[in-house]
């Protein structure tokens, strides 16, 4: 019963995140763009509370689908609405093929490349016992704890640089400046 | 149960419609869109990963995925904002700067 569930919540969240990924892409408002966007990051998630990634699929949906997309609704609402054509004919032509190669050259790595079989702290057995969430933070903790702490380093760089980068008051002089 | 090879092929799925829409588009916003739909393909094949090798280390890494998509967004946008009052406008097309 549940392995059938897990194949249905597959195929339901796979086929709505496609579709939702073709209005991203083809949407000429961007206000619908940005609402496509958001049924995918949360089909994604779905999807990753359908691979057991509770923690991951929890974070998709704070992150992403909440305040990254604020970011978006944000700019939008201050850039009027986009002119001229959302969609050039003639880069779609040169998308079709790279896009395909791009697909083979995915499906080749996946089916053909060989990885080895990660030998790590945690089996399947053990993610079981102590849960997904324990797993991941501990992992988190331990082996990529410096990591981590360069990642908070990095938003805080973000962070200072959006609001350097984004200051009225700075463009506006050097204009008056020239 | 869902075997891993699906899961794969859907992130190649979105990861080539990313790409797809980078290509395509002409519009900054809608850019930088498609650019989060291939980290979201990323993110998908490092979870399918961990399931077939039964760890958590792929997602430890789309832990760094999503900070990484913030700060991305963050700074992204906050380009978009400066070009924005420098040109009027978020068209690549008109965006040419750097044109000989």
């Amino acid at each position: 019963m549940e392995q059938q569930l897990t194949v249905w919540a597959f195929y339901t969240f796979s086929a709505l995140a496609v579709l939702s990924a073709f209005g991203v892409v083809f949407f000429k408002n961007i206000i619908y763009a940005v609402l496509s966007l958001i049924s995918t990051l949360i089909m994604v998630s779905g999807l990753f509370f359908a691979m057991g990634a509770e923690l991951i699929g929890g974070l998709q949906i704070l992150i992403y689908a909440v305040a990254i997309v604020v970011f978006y609704v944000l700019v939008i609402s201050t850039v009027p609405e986009f002119k001229g054509n959302s969609v050039d004919p003639a880069y779609m032509l040169v998308s079709l093929p790279i896009g395909f190669i791009l697909f083979l050259e995915l499906a080749y790595v996946s089916i053909y490349g060989a990885w080895q079989s990660n030998v790590g702290l945690f089996t399947n057995e053990v993610i079981k016992e102590v849960g997904n969430i324990k797993a991941v933070s501990t992992l988190l903790f331990t082996k990529y704890l410096f990591p981590f702490e360069v990642a908070s380093l990095i938003l805080l760089v973000a962070m200072i640089g959006a609001i350097v980068i984004g200051r009225k008051s700075h463009v506006i002089d050097e204009e008056e400046a020239k | 149960m869902v075997p891993y090879e699906y899961y794969v092929a859907l992130s190649g799925l979105l990861m080539v419609l990313g790409l797809v829409g980078i290509i395509v588009r002409r519009n900054l916003i809608a850019m930088l869109l498609s650019t989060e739909l291939m980290l979201n393909a990323v993110n998908i094949a490092f979870v399918a990963f961990d399931m077939k090798v039964g760890d958590v280390s792929g997602q430890v890494f789309v832990f760094f995925i999503l900070t990484i998509a913030a700060a991305e967004a963050a700074i992204g946008l906050g380009l978009i904002m400066a070009i924005y009052r420098l040109k009027k406008d978020v068209n690549t097309e008109t965006i040419t700067e750097l044109k000989l």
